[in-house]
């Protein structure tokens, strides 16, 4: 390694491949990073950014390739590893702990001691001592001794950048710091940014929001399907390339054609806002018979809450919800199955399966009370019917009583199809329908939903593919940051016309 | 359905696949013979399991309730204390009205009113867990412990810590009366199991506690009202420790802060090597039964062989650690 490269480059990740089974999620991806710079990181919902990330900390073990930093070749097993040698990362979700103090929280795992005969025992005038003057170092107002979880999200995240620089971090990864943080926040990350860099620290920057890549951004990479298209100084680039050569893709995946006629108005959504904070606000839409409506958006953009408070999962402070043109309150989803309503949620594991249960009993547990004869359970009418659904979607399974967690991922969805078919529903709401599912199996799910808009079922699919919400919805509605942003008709989605409105941040 | 739960987990065929898919009943088997061939035969005949059934029936009730209470993922340390308190309340209104130092001296009450008074008392108790564990949101192990202090304090202030005894002999012969060779309180067992067992494989709520325990999540997406099930889970454990207060108060025709006592370990323990999965979602009627015998043969064998009581207790300790070992094994693979 010459000397020259050494200067020009704190980090550089050469040649990562990783695969995972069925999927190439990184393919020869190169990363060089200088210091005392600001390198954006840009990419699709699953582009491999997160992926080359964890391959930096060890989390992932990359297939081939290496990891270069500060001239030498660095191979950590975890983030502690990672963080002895200089490199950080911020999460987006605080990973804190809220209880303790603020010195407590920087110095953890590594508290100064000091010893008294036998004993060692923690030195808390050093560790506040050392607090105040990091955070006095980073113009940071904040007090060693308050307790974390009482401060706001920036100031925690604040203090998660004090503590990187108190490993003497070189670089610095930030995952969408300013996801949940307002624009005066943000600005005030900036400010920390930019002292940092001041340092020669390297911050990685990982975002969706444009503006904030030009604003602060010295170098633009991109990344797109697993491969690094390159890497462009930020001067150079604008928006609209940018989103280019974001989603610039082949469109390779194939999709059954959804002929289906597109009916009255099911289910209508007026100004709902969600009772979380920085969660959805104000979104109103209409779904018809027969019509898959696309719910689109970058990560953060609520589509999940949105989806999530209509079936009755999540509170909403204000707006209505109408089925079939009447006020419905929905506080459970015992009420939205009543009226008629599904979800598929995007979680198969968290919030699906009963991994312990049969396939009958899973798809038969959300419709029991039609299957009862003086309160028992009429078991040969529910295998029945459980078996009728999952021959019609073509689960594979070696029988009705095997457990749904010995199935591949395919096969759990299409159960969980049957689950909600089984209730007759009006309108089923898919949460990332294909996630984790290979490419066949994907076609076959494409083909079910299609079917369903056919007879007059309304389906919302909330999609983080670009392909599948351009293949399989007549009307794409686009969520950025908890705002409706847009619907596009199936004429006029693009890939650029749904990229642009989901990051339309105000 | 769900008691297909268990059997399910085993794909492959054959001998290997029988003992994976019925370790409890293997164990059990296993256990029992070798205690007949140290005894010469003498524990398969029938006083030695009659006396074996009437030792465990009390129990049996507990563990049926428990075992649905962990079914659901969760756990119930009140027992031993709660059917204590039942027994107490139960012996006081079944005193013989002649007895001086009875609670109420003088009162000939219904032979009935002992077993409402106990069963609602126990129903009670439950119904408290139920509702601090779904809608207060406490961890049932916090719950529970504090329930299972208080029903130890209203047990020491109804009795004044005295002895509940001279219990009436119509009441007595409840328990311990017997049909031809079959003790009473072995038929009871059966006709409770029974109704758990209908409970669990045949109605609506038996899956809901079942879906409930293997992931509460996705039990809420689907529509099940898990606060309202969870108290119904706890009432319906508590009546059943009801019952076995009555039976129990019966059986030894007296009542006192001793009753019962450590009770909830053992009901924890034989519904766990009956293979009730700490982990919830798993468990059937016929795996607690199984379970209670097991540890029941346990005791009773070491009893026979004599095996210091104290070491009773360190070997029952190593048979559980042990099952619960496998068990977790047999069930974290999960997908």
């Amino acid at each position: 390694m010459s000397t020259e490269a050494k200067q020009a480059y704190v980090l550089e990740m050469r040649g990562i491949s990783k695969k995972f089974p069925g999927v190439q999620a990184l393919d020869d991806v190169t990363l060089r990073v200088r210091p005392g710079k600001v390198h954006a990181l840009m990419g699709e919902n699953g582009a491999g950014k997160s992926t080359l990330m964890k391959c930096l900390f060890g989390i992932y073990h990359e297939d081939a390739g290496e990891i270069i930093l500060k001239g030498n070749r660095a191979k950590f097993h975890s983030a502690k590893d990672a963080l002895e040698a200089g490199v950080s990362m911020i999460h987006q979700e605080l990973s804190n702990v809220p209880e303790r103090s603020v010195r407590e929280n920087i110095w953890l795992g590594r508290e100064p001691m000091r010893r008294i005969g036998p004993l060692a025992l923690l030195n808390h005038a050093k560790m506040h001592r050392d607090t105040a003057v990091l955070m006095e170092s980073l113009e940071m107002k904040i007090d060693p001794a308050d307790r974390m979880g009482g401060l706001s999200i920036s100031k925690q995240q604040a203090c998660e950048i004090a503590k990187a620089v108190s490993y003497e971090a070189s670089v610095v990864v930030m995952d969408e710091p300013s996801s949940s943080l307002t624009e005066t926040e943000t600005e005030h990350l900036f400010r920390i940014i930019r002292d940092l860099t001041k340092k020669g620290v390297a911050v990685i920057y990982i975002s969706h929001k444009m503006s904030e890549i030009f604003q602060i951004a010295d170098d633009v990479s991109v990344m797109r399907d697993g491969k690094m298209l390159g890497t462009w100084p930020a001067a150079e680039l604008d928006e609209d390339r940018l989103i280019k050569l974001m989603v610039g893709r082949d469109n390779t995946n194939r999709f059954p054609s959804v002929e289906s006629a597109v009916g009255e108005v099911r289910l209508e959504v007026r100004n709902l806002c969600s009772a979380e904070d920085r969660s959805f606000r104000d979104v109103s839409f209409e779904l018809r018979r027969g019509e898959i409506l696309g719910l689109g958006g970058l990560v953060g953009a609520q589509r999940t809450e949105l989806v999530e408070a209509i079936f009755g999962l999540r509170k909403t402070a204000s707006g209505e919800i109408l089925v079939d043109g009447e006020r419905t309150a929905i506080r459970s989803p015992r009420d939205a199955i009543r009226r008629g309503i599904g979800l598929i949620t995007e979680d198969r594991r968290g919030s699906g399966i009963f991994p312990l249960l049969s396939i009958t009993e899973n798809t038969a547990v959300a419709s029991l009370g039609n299957y009862l004869k003086a309160g028992f359970l009429e078991h040969r009418r529910i295998e029945a019917e459980a078996r009728r659904l999952n021959e019609a979607l073509r689960t594979k399974t070696p029988s009705m009583w095997a457990q749904i967690q010995n199935l591949s991922g395919g096969n759990q969805q299409k159960v969980l199809v049957s689950r909600w078919l089984m209730t007759l529903p009006d309108i089923l709401i898919m949460d990332e329908p294909t996630r984790g599912i290979d490419v066949g199996a994907k076609y076959e799910i494409y083909t079910i939903m299609a079917e369903l808009a056919r007879n007059g079922k309304s389906i919302i699919m909330v999609s983080s593919e670009m392909p599948e919400l351009l293949g399989m919805s007549h009307r794409v509605m686009v969520l950025c940051a908890g705002r409706h942003t847009g619907t596009l008709a199936k004429e006029d989605a693009t890939q650029e016309s749904i990229m642009r409105l989901a990051t339309q941040f105000e | 359905m769900a008691a297909n739960a268990v059997g399910a987990l085993a794909q492959k065929k054959g001998f290997g696949a029988f003992i994976s898919k019925n370790t409890n009943l293997v164990t059990f088997v296993v256990l029992a013979t070798a205690l007949g061939l140290l005894t010469g035969g003498r524990s398969f005949q029938w006083d030695s399991v009659r006396n074996l059934l009437i030792a465990e029936s009390v129990r049996a009730f507990a563990a049926l309730g428990v075992g649905m209470i962990i079914i659901t993922r969760g756990i119930d340390l009140s027992i031993g204390y709660v059917v204590c308190l039942v027994a107490s309340v139960a012996a006081s209104f079944a005193q013989t009205p002649d007895y001086m130092a009875a609670l109420y001296p003088g009162r000939d009450f219904p032979v009935y009113l002992p077993f409402v008074a106990g069963i609602l008392t126990g129903g009670f108790f439950g119904f408290l867990n139920g509702v601090l564990v779904a809608y207060g949101k406490l961890p049932a192990f916090i719950a529970t412990l504090g329930t299972m202090s208080i029903a130890r304090g209203a047990q020491l202030i109804y009795t004044k810590a005295a002895v509940v005894g001279s219990v009436k002999d119509a009441y007595k012969s409840i328990a311990q009366g017997s049909v031809g060779p079959v003790p009473n309180l072995a038929i009871y067992v059966a006709v409770a199991a029974v109704m758990v067992w209908v409970l669990l494989r045949h109605t609506k709520r038996g899956t809901n506690f079942y879906a409930i325990g293997g992931n509460p999540v996705a039990a809420r997406v689907s529509g099940i009202n898990v606060e309202k099930e969870l108290v119904v889970v706890y009432t319906y454990a508590g009546l059943l420790y009801g019952i076995a207060g009555c039976l129990l108060s019966g059986r030894l025709g007296l009542a006192n802060a001793l009753t019962a006592n450590g009770m909830e370990l053992d009901a924890i323990a034989a519904v766990t090597v009956g293979g009730v999965s700490q982990a919830g979602g798993v468990g059937t009627v016929g795996g607690m039964l199984i379970g209670v015998l097991t540890l029941g043969i346990i005791n009773y064998g070491m009893t026979y062989l004599g095996v210091d009581s104290y070491y009773q207790l360190l070997v029952k300790g190593v048979i559980i650690l042990v099952a619960v070992y496998f068990y977790i094994r047999k069930y974290s693979k999960r997908a």
